[in-house]
C-alpha cells in the first residue's frame, strides 16, 4: 500500500514542479473559481490560486510525503495500526495542499484546522502517557491560532470578502485592517512554534519518527511561514520589528538549548525551531523570497536528517538517547553518511543546499543597517547551529558504542535507506538547482572582508566549541554540572513549558476560583437564583392574603382612607 | 520503581537504594564508560569512608545529606532505557488484555459466533481441568 501512494504523490510532485516552472517563466497565475452553491444570488465559492510559489511548495511537501511514506512501509513494520498511519499521513498531506493553494482565509482555515487536527492524531499515534501530553500540548497551543484565524475572518467580514488576496497592498494603510495582519501573525506564530508558543515543537517529537519528518520539520510548521509569505505585503513597520524581535529570540533560545538536549529527536526539533525562527526573522526584514528559499531548502535537509535519526533509533530498538549512541559510522555507514550530509547542509557547508540559503540571508542581513543586537544574534545561532550538529556528530557517529553490548545493529533497511536515497541528492543539489531558478538577477552584494567572512568564521568557531564541549577525559570537570543551574534554565527552553503551560494555568485558575466562590456561588446566587425565589415567594403568600378578601383589610383600608381624609382637611 | 513507604525502611536500605540513585545519577552526567566507572569509584569510596559510623545520629545525619546532593545534582534529563519507566517508549504499545473481549457487547459477540462458541467451550474446558487438579474452590466466608 505504501508503494502505491509514494508513486502517485511522487508523479503529483513531478507534475507540479515542472508547472511551477512553466509557471514561473512565463509569469503566469491560474486562479480557478468554483461556485459550491448559491442562494438568493448570494454565491459560495472555492477559490484556488495556482502560481510558482504554491506549485513548488506543493510539489517539495509532495515529494517529501511520497519518500517518508516509502520509509515508514519499513519502520512502521509490524505496527498495529499501519493503515491508520498511513490515511492519516494522507489527510496530512490534503490539508497542506488545501492551505498552499487557498487565496480565501476561510479555506485556509480548513486546511488549517485538518492540520492541526490530523497532527493531534499523528503525535497521539503511540498511546502512552508521553504522546498524550505531547499531543494536548500541540493540539491547546496551535488552538490559541485556530482562533486568532477565526478572528481575522470574522473582522474581515467588514470588507466584503474573504479573499485576503486582494486586500493585501491596501491593508497596511487602514489602521483597522491591519488588525487582520496581527492576528494572521500571531496564527502563523503558534504554528511556526516562535517564542510563546515554541514548547509544543519540541513536545510533538512523541510522535513516530516519519511523521517528525514529513511534519514536524519540513511542512506543518513551516505552515505558518508560508502564511505570511503570503502575507507579507500587508505587514506594517511595527508588525515587522515586533516578528524580527521574536524570530531572532526563538533562534537564538532554540540554538542554545539544542546544546543541552541529549534527546536525538528533540535536538533536531530544536535545531528546526532554530531555523524557524531565521526563516520568521528574514521574512520579517522583508525578503520574503529570501524566507521561501530559506523554508524549501530546510525542509529538503531536515526531512533527511529526521529520517537519518529514525533508522538509527529503528536499530537500536526506539533508544533515542545520543549517550546510549556512538561509533555508529562502523554499523550504519550508509546511514551516518547521509546524517552527516544533511547536518553539514543545516550548518551551511559550501555547495550543500543550506550554504545557499543562509549564506544569502547573513548576507542580506548583514547589507542592512540594523543594530547591533539583531547581528549578534544572528551570527551568534548560526554558530550555535554549528555548535549542536557538531556535539549530535560526536555522540552518534564517532567514539565508542555505548549501548547494550548485544546488538544487531547493521544497516540493512534497504527500504528506509530507498526513502532516504531520493532526498540526499536533492539534499546536496537542491539548494543550487533553487537559487539558479528562483533569482533570475542575482542579489548584489558589497560587503567589508570581515563581515564577508564572519559567517565563516562564526561556522568555524561554533564547530570547535562543540567539539571541545563534548569531549571530555577522565579528569576534566564538568561543565554543565558545575553550571547546573543555568543548565537546567537553558535546556528548558528558558523555562518555557513551565512558564506556558503551568504559568498560564496556575491564576486564571486561581482567578476562576474566586469568581465562582464571590460570584457564582456567592453575589449571584444570593441576590439571584436563592434571592428571587424567596422574594417571589413572599410576595405570593402576600397576594395569596389579599385575596382572601378578609374584612380586616377592608376596615384597615378603611381607617387609613379616614386618616388621609383627616390629614388633607 | 518507586515504593510507597508503607513500612519501616531500614537504615541499610536507605544507604543502598541511595548508592543505587548515585550511580544512576552519576551515569546521567559521565556519558562515555571509561569516565563513568572512574566517578562510580570515587563514589563508591566515599561510601567506604563512612561505613564504620556506629553512632545513628552522624549516620542518619550524612544520609540526609546524600539525599539532598543526589536531589540537588539531579539530571534534568535522566538516561533512561527506550523500555523502561519514563523512557520514551514506555507502554507505547498497548496489547489490550485478553479478558477485554468477554466484556464485548452481544452484538458485537454475534458478529463472531463461531470464534464465541469455541472460546466458551475453552474456557469451560479451562474450568474443568482447575477444579480436577485443584479441587473445588472454598465458598467464601464474607
Amino acid at each position: 500500500m505504501c508503494f502505491i501512494y509514494f508513486v502517485v504523490m511522487c508523479f503529483f510532485s513531478i507534475v507540479s514542479f515542472f508547472m511551477s516552472l512553466n509557471f514561473m517563466i512565463l509569469d503566469y497565475e491560474l486562479m480557478l473559481e468554483f461556485e459550491v452553491m448559491s442562494i438568493n444570488s448570494c454565491g459560495i465559492l472555492m477559490t484556488f490560486l495556482f502560481d510558482w510559489i504554491s506549485l513548488l511548495f506543493m510539489s517539495f511537501v509532495l515529494f517529501i510525503s511520497s519518500m517518508v511514506i516509502l520509509y515508514s512501509d519499513e519502520y512502521m513494520l509490524g505496527d498495529m495500526f499501519l493503515n491508520r498511519f498511513i490515511v492519516l499521513v494522507c489527510l496530512f498531506v490534503l490539508s497542506m495542499m488545501l492551505l498552499i493553494v487557498s487565496p480565501n482565509l476561510i479555506s485556509i482555515l480548513l486546511g488549517w484546522d485538518g492540520l492541526g487536527l490530523v497532527s493531534y492524531c499523528l503525535v497521539v499515534y503511540y498511546q502512552n502517557i508521553k504522546s498524550y501530553n505531547a499531543g494536548m500540548i500541540t493540539a491547546l497551543s496551535n488552538r490559541v491560532g485556530d482562533v486568532a484565524l477565526l478572528m481575522s475572518i470574522a473582522w474581515m467580514v467588514n470588507y466584503g470578502g474573504f479573499n485576503y488576496i486582494y486586500y493585501v497592498d491596501v491593508s497596511k494603510m487602514d489602521y483597522e485592517m491591519g488588525l487582520i495582519s496581527w492576528l494572521v501573525v500571531l496564527a502563523a506564530m503558534t504554528k511556526s512554534a516562535q517564542i510563546p508558543f515554541s514548547s509544543w515543537l519540541p513536545a510533538a517529537m512523541a510522535a513516530p519518527t516519519p511523521v517528525s519528518s514529513l511534519v514536524h520539520s519540513s511542512t506543518l510548521v513551516t505552515a505558518g511561514v508560508y502564511l505570511l509569505i503570503r502575507f507579507n505585503f500587508a505587514l506594517s513597520d511595527n508588525l515587522m520589528w515586533f516578528l524580527l524581535f521574536v524570530g531572532s529570540l526563538t533562534m537564538f533560545m532554540a540554538g542554545l538549548g539544542a546544546n543541552y538536549e541529549f534527546d536525538l529527536k528533540k535536538i533536531i526539533a530544536l535545531s528546526t525551531l532554530s531555523q524557524l525562527g531565521l526563516m520568521m526573522s528574514i521574512l520579517a526584514l522583508g525578503e520574503y523570497k529570501l524566507a521561501y528559499f530559506h523554508l524549501l531548502t530546510h525542509a529538503l535537509f531536515k526531512a533527511l536528517l529526521f529520517m537519518c535519526a529514525g533508522c538509527v533509533i529503528h536499530n537500536l530498538n526506539n533508544c533515542q538517547d545520543i549517550r546510549f549512541m556512538g561509533g555508529l559510522v562502523m554499523q550504519l555507514p550508509l546511514t551516518c553518511t547521509y546524517f552527516i550530509v544533511s547536518n553539514l547542509s543545516l550548518c551551511g557547508l559550501p555547495f550543500l543546499a543550506g550554504f545557499y540559503s543562509k549564506d544569502l540571508i547573513l548576507e542580506v542581513l548583514s547589507m542592512n543597517y540594523l543594530n547591533l543586537y539583531i547581528y549578534l544574534v544572528f551570527f551568534l545561532s548560526t554558530g550555535l547551529t554549528v555548535c549542536y550538529t557538531f556535539r549530535l556528530i560526536y555522540y552518534v557517529v564517532v567514539g565508542d558504542f555505548n549501548y547494550l553490548s548485544i546488538n544487531m545493529v547493521k544497516d540493512s533497511s534497504f527500504i528506509m535507506l530507498k526513502g532516504m536515497m531520493g532526498l540526499i541528492f536533492f539534499v546536496i543539489m537542491g539548494g543550487s538547482m533553487l537559487v539558479w531558478l528562483m533569482f533570475s538577477t542575482p542579489y548584489f552584494i558589497c560587503l567589508p572582508f570581515m563581515m564577508k567572512i564572519m559567517a565563516l568564521i562564526v561556522s568555524l568557531l561554533g564547530g570547535w566549541v562543540g567539539y571541545e564541549l563534548s569531549q571530555f577525559s577522565l579528569t576534566s570537570s564538568l561543565s554543565s554540572l558545575n553550571w547546573l543551574e543555568s543548565s537546567v534554565f537553558f535546556s528548558s527552553m528558558w523555562n518555557m513549558p513551565f512558564i506556558f503551560t503551568f504559568g498560564m494555568n496556575y491564576y486564571p485558575l486561581i482567578l476562576g476560583k474566586k469568581i465562582y466562590m464571590m460570584i457564582d456561588q456567592g453575589w449571584s446566587e444570593h441576590l439571584g437564583s436563592q434571592n428571587i425565589y424567596f422574594n417571589m415567594k413572599n410576595s405570593s403568600k402576600f397576594f395569596q392574603i389579599m385575596y382572601n378578601n378578609n374584612l380586616k383589610i377592608f376596615l384597615l383600608l378603611t381607617f387609613l382612607w379616614v386618616i388621609f381624609m383627616f390629614l388633607y382637611i | 520503581m518507586a515504593s510507597l513507604p508503607t513500612g519501616l525502611v531500614s537504615h541499610t536500605r536507605r544507604v543502598q537504594s541511595l548508592y543505587k540513585k548515585a550511580l544512576r545519577c552519576l551515569e546521567s552526567w559521565y556519558d562515555r564508560r571509561e569516565v563513568y566507572r572512574y566517578h562510580a569509584v570515587l563514589m563508591r569510596k566515599r561510601f567506604d569512608e563512612n561505613k564504620d559510623i556506629r553512632d545513628m545520629r552522624v549516620a542518619k545525619d550524612l544520609i540526609a545529606q546524600g539525599e539532598e546532593e543526589v536531589f540537588q545534582k539531579n539530571h534534568w534529563h535522566p538516561r533512561k532505557f527506550p523500555e523502561s519507566p519514563g523512557g520514551v517508549a514506555y507502554e507505547r504499545v498497548v496489547i489490550p488484555p485478553d479478558w477485554m473481549v468477554d466484556h464485548w457487547h452481544p452484538l458485537e459477540k454475534a458478529q463472531y459466533p463461531t470464534y464465541f462458541a469455541k472460546r466458551e467451550e475453552l474456557k469451560k474446558k479451562f474450568v474443568d481441568e482447575w477444579t480436577k487438579k485443584y479441587g473445588k474452590p472454598s465458598p467464601i466466608a464474607h
